[in-house]
This record gives C-alpha cells, structure tokens and sequence, in this order.
C-alpha cells in the first residue's frame, strides 16, 4: 500500500512470485516462546502505564509474570524438547543477565534470539531517534556478549516502536521486524537507508497471551485453532510456502492445567511431513537470498 | 430530541412495523431464505485525521495501543492481501455472489483488488471514506454530503459505476444520513440491524431501503467482541439460518451477513464460515444474491 507509513507494497497473494521452501516444505513452522522479565518498580513514561491495576508495585501481575521464568520456562521446555524443537525467542536481552539457568537452556538448545527489547515494561514511543539507536546497539551487544550470536530482528518491545523504528533497526543491521500481521509470507519492508528489511509473520491470532490472557478462550481452543491454522496454510503451501508462527509466554501456557495442549499441538503438526522447523533468522536470510529482489520488482505492477 | 411518547418510531427515518402484521414476502422461485455476504474491505489510517471520528475500541492487532500501532494496521491489512481471496473463493464454491463494501481509501489504492472484485462479478457498495473516518452526528450537513459523495466519487471512478448500495464504517450515520445517501443517488443502506426483511425508508421522492443484518453475527461483534470460538461462530450462523428457514416458509426471510476478510479470513477460521455456507446452500429454499438483487426483487414485490 502506499498509504501512509508507505512500508509495505501491495502483493495479493494470488500474484506474487511462488516460494519454494528448503526441501519443498510447505509450512515454515517457528515457534516463538517470549522469555521477559517485567519491572518490579517501572518507570510509567506516560504513554502506557505497565502496571495500571495499582500504584506500584503490583505484586499480582509482577509474580504472574515472573511465575513464567521460574516454573512455567521449565515446564514449557517438555514439550519442546520431545519434538526437538528449535525455537526462536523473543527475548528481553536483561534476562540474560538476571536468570542465567534460563540462558544457559537457551544457549544449549541452540535457540535463535531477536530482540523484544530490555525489559518488557520499557517501551520505545518516547525514544528520540539516537535514543533508540543506542537501544540497539545495547540489544545486539547484550545478545553477543551472552550468546555470542549476531542479533538479526525484532519484535518491539511489548510490541511497540517508533515512527523510526524499520530504518532504525536496518541502520543497525538488523534484517526482520515481526511487528507487522498482513501476511502469511515473508514481505519487504521499505526503509530509508537502502538497508534489507523483511516482515517475518509473527502472529498476533495464534498467541497465547491473545487468546489466553486477553481475551480468556481455553487452552484446548488454541490448540484447536493452531491445528485449524495449519491445516489450511498445509493446504496452501503445496502451491506456495507459508510460515506459521506459534507465540508462547511461559507464564501462560506453562500453567499447569494448559502445558498438556501445547504438547497436543506439536504432536499434530510435527506429525505432518513438509513442515520446515525453522526459526525467524532463518526465514528472514533465506527469504531475503532467494525472494526479495522478485517481490520487489514484482510489486511494481500493482501500484496505484 | 428525545422522544415524544407518542405512537411509532422516535425519528422519522421508517414506519413502526411489527413482522408479524406485514404481507407476505416472497423470494425468487419460492426461497425462503435470500442470502447476502458483504465482504469489508476498509483500511485503517496511520494517524487518524484531525476532526475525523475512529472508534476507541476499533478492532484488530494486540490491545489497543498507542501510536504508531504497526499491529493493528497490518492485521487488518491482511484482509487485503489475503484474506479476501479466500473469502471469494469460498463464496464462489458455494455460489453465492459477493457484495463488497469497499472505502475510498482501497479503490484509490488497491487498483488490483478493485478489478479483481469486478472479474468475479462483485457488487461493490460505497463505505465512506475510512473505517479511521466515519459518519457520526458531529458532521455538518454540507460536511457529511461532501463525505458521502467524496465515497461515491471514487468508486465511479475506480469502477466506472456508481454505487447503488452503502455501509457505513463501523454503521456510522447521523440522524440525516438516509436522506443524504438517497440524495446522492444511493437506493439502499446496509446500517440498520432491525429486522429480517428489507424495509422501505423515508427519504424523500426517490425509493430508498433499508438491507437490515443481524448485528450478533457479524464477525467483529461475534469474534472480536464477544470472543466467540469459531466452532461456535459456526455454530450460531447454522442455528440462526435454520430459524430463518423455518420462519421463512411463511413469510420471507433476510440473511445478511458482515464480515471483513482480516477477521474471518484468516487461516484457522475459513473452514468454519466454508461449512456453516455449505450447511445455508445444502438446506435448499436459499437465494443468495447481491445487495442490488435483493433490493430490486423487494421493491418489485411490494410496489
């Protein structure tokens, strides 16, 4: 569209070029389980307040959320590892720092990283462009101090950003923003730097904290719905390769009376062949060697 | 002005007219059931424009956020992308034509999506300008005429065809839309959500009627603000249809449905909007029609 903010250009998914995943998979699976670590005392910045229940702190949603990094991250793991599983988290970089155990299971499972910023109650809106650029340089290297590993992307911290926000990221090396819901492929996002950035569909349907949290369904209702999710992209991706995403808090689906459904989900999909198990980095570096010059060029057709 | 406590409507837009005092309604080869899916395709604004009218709780990406909300622009782009194209599909397997609402900002900008719409034979409706810009009772009149006919303008233009239907953004209207839509050459409206049967509107000299839905089954009070699962979304539009067909074998009945291809669309819930139509088309008695077609047969029954 070249609507404002003019990011994305128009690609029906009727026309664009096919996709071809490795191994002629159908589906490029990834699951993105959030690892964060909420402020116990925050600073409110006036643009959304993190705990509005209370004045702070509010120990209720504080430990529901920590809950997640000391039970629910162990638990969620099960699952995960039965299907050997290689996930790709969203992570606040200052968990590294606070709960090495939790690193350390990361690190071992060869898990990718992108950035959801520092702490989840710390959002970008009142960044000034060098403000968020350091945020970046902090974030990429935090990642490499603890990991080692480069950081490639982004899902906004608490899904939030800048106007600034994809040339800035470009600017810094980053190459996939997970903020954007508009398709179920990889998409070119314009910058202004002539850097490569692509939208990797993250999902904001199949994420616990929506469907869970939010707006209250069952854990057996996610399962159904990432079943029905795959089954239809399955479908499509015989023409076409899709991605699906599964977005996970562990506070959430590690609860006790929810775990047994994730394992019920992944035993569905994984049973399916042609499911390429990937992550977002490499979705975005494929998706980025092989597709983004055509969708480009490609996209030029339909503008107005 | 607050009502009068007198007999009939609070507001002079159409007569007091319980269902079951009317004359008999029929369809087309006796259906007792005329079926219409209108299909949204409305963008959202980056920043909404300064005077303009968004609802607070508009629905789509995570909760609401401040901006610049990537999330919520991008889900309901979706639609555009995607999601319509499974819509359309489904609609065409089961041979029930579409009536598109489509805002301004899409026929000015998605030239692709307005020319695939015409190919697979489409009605397209006017729906203003924006779902980030609707009619609400704090428009002037001459600013409300000039929303009104800047909505048509570019369906004219994008379609070369003018617009016989309407549906407000979000059911936007003041209390003189029906006027205002009837003057600029408009013959039905899609917002009201009180009845089962189309209703003549008072308007003026030209013929103008109301195309009611049911407000309940519409995906973004179902789905979005009710959170319905989709099984039991699926669930309520076959109950609901089956009533209808009951109730129809009397007098005729509308089915009229609102959906937005980023909503309904999306993978994990077409399936179940492909079954519930499949459920409406296998119980026979079903015209599905366009918004025009439903109106035109209506005006000649009760002429």
């Amino acid at each position: 569209m070249a609507l404002p903010p003019d990011r994305i250009d128009y690609l029906p998914i009727i026309d664009r070029p096919v996709i071809k995943w490795p191994n002629d998979a159908r589906v490029a699976l990834w699951i993105s389980p959030n690892i964060e670590h909420y402020e116990y005392l925050p600073v409110n910045e006036g643009v959304r307040d993190p705990w509005p229940r209370t004045p702070y702190p509010d120990v209720q949603q504080y430990t529901y959320r920590d809950y997640g990094n000391r039970v629910g991250f162990w638990r969620m793991l099960e699952p995960l590892d039965k299907h050997g599983i290689r996930c790709c988290i969203s992570l606040n970089l200052a968990v590294l720092e606070h709960f090495p155990e939790i690193a350390e299971a990361m690190i071992e499972r060869d898990y990718d990283f992108m950035s959801h910023g520092i702490y989840n109650t710390r959002y970008l809106y009142t960044c000034t462009q060098d403000e968020e650029r350091e945020f970046y340089r902090d974030c990429i290297e935090t990642l490499r101090r603890h990991t080692g590993k480069q950081l490639k992307g982004m899902l906004g911290p608490a899904i939030t950003g800048t106007v600034n926000t994809p040339d800035l990221m470009a600017e810094a090396g980053l190459i996939y923003h997970t903020d954007w819901f508009h398709d179920d492929q990889p998409t070119p996002i314009k910058v202004n730097n002539g850097g490569r950035l692509v939208s990797v569909p993250y999902s904001i349907e199949l994420n616990d904290s929506s469907v869970l949290r939010d707006n209250h369904y069952s854990a057996e209702y996610f399962a159904d719905i990432c079943k029905a999710q795959f089954d239809r992209l399955y479908e499509e991706g015989a023409e076409s390769g899709r991605v699906m995403c599964i977005a996970l808090h562990p506070f959430l689906i590690g609860q006790p009376h929810r775990i047994k459904y994730l394992e019920d989900t992944l035993d569905y999909i994984m049973a399916h062949d042609g499911v390429w198990q990937t992550t977002a980095d490499e979705i975005a570096e494929y998706y980025i060697a092989n597709y983004y010059d055509q969708a480009v060029a490609h996209a030029q057709r339909f503008t107005a | 002005m607050p009502a009068q406590r007198t007999f009939g409507m609070d507001h002079p837009h159409h007569e007091w007219s319980p269902i079951i005092t009317r004359p008999v309604l029929r369809w087309p080869h006796d259906a007792r059931v005329a079926l219409c899916v209108i299909l949204v395709l409305e963008h959202m604004e980056w920043q909404v424009p300064d005077g303009a009218f968004q609802v607070a709780n508009l629905a789509g990406g995570s909760a609401p956020r401040a901006f610049p909300d990537y999330a919520r622009l991008s889900h309901r782009e979706y639609g555009h992308r995607v999601g319509i194209f499974r819509l359309l599909d489904v609609l065409e397997k089961h041979g029930i034509p579409a009536t598109i609402a489509m805002d301004a900002l899409t026929a000015d900008n998605y030239p692709f999506l307005v020319r695939h719409c015409l190919d697979r034979g489409c009605e397209i409706i006017g729906h203003g300008v924006s779902v980030s810009r609707m009619i609400t009772g704090e428009m002037s009149e001459t600013e409300e005429r000039e929303y009104i006919q800047s909505s048509i303008d570019s369906l004219v233009k994008a379609t070369g065809s003018a617009p016989l239907g309407w549906s407000g953004p979000e059911y936007g209207e003041s209390d003189r839309t029906p006027r205002l839509l009837a003057e600029a050459g408009i013959r039905y409206v899609c917002d009201w959500a009180n009845d089962e049967q189309p209703f003549p509107m008072t308007t003026g000299d030209s013929p103008f009627f109301a195309l009611p839905l049911l407000y309940e089954l519409d995906d973004v009070a179902s789905l979005a603000q009710r959170k319905v699962t989709v099984a039991d979304y699926q669930r309520r539009l076959t109950e609901s249809f089956d009533v209808l067909h009951e109730d129809g074998a009397a007098n005729g009945r509308l089915l009229a449905l609102n959906w937005r291809p980023w909503l309904v669309g999306q993978p994990f819930r077409i399936a179940a909007v492909d079954r519930a139509l499949a459920h409406m088309m296998e119980c026979g008695g079903v015209w599905p029609a366009t918004g025009s077609q439903i109106i035109e047969w209506y005006q000649s029954q009760t002429a």
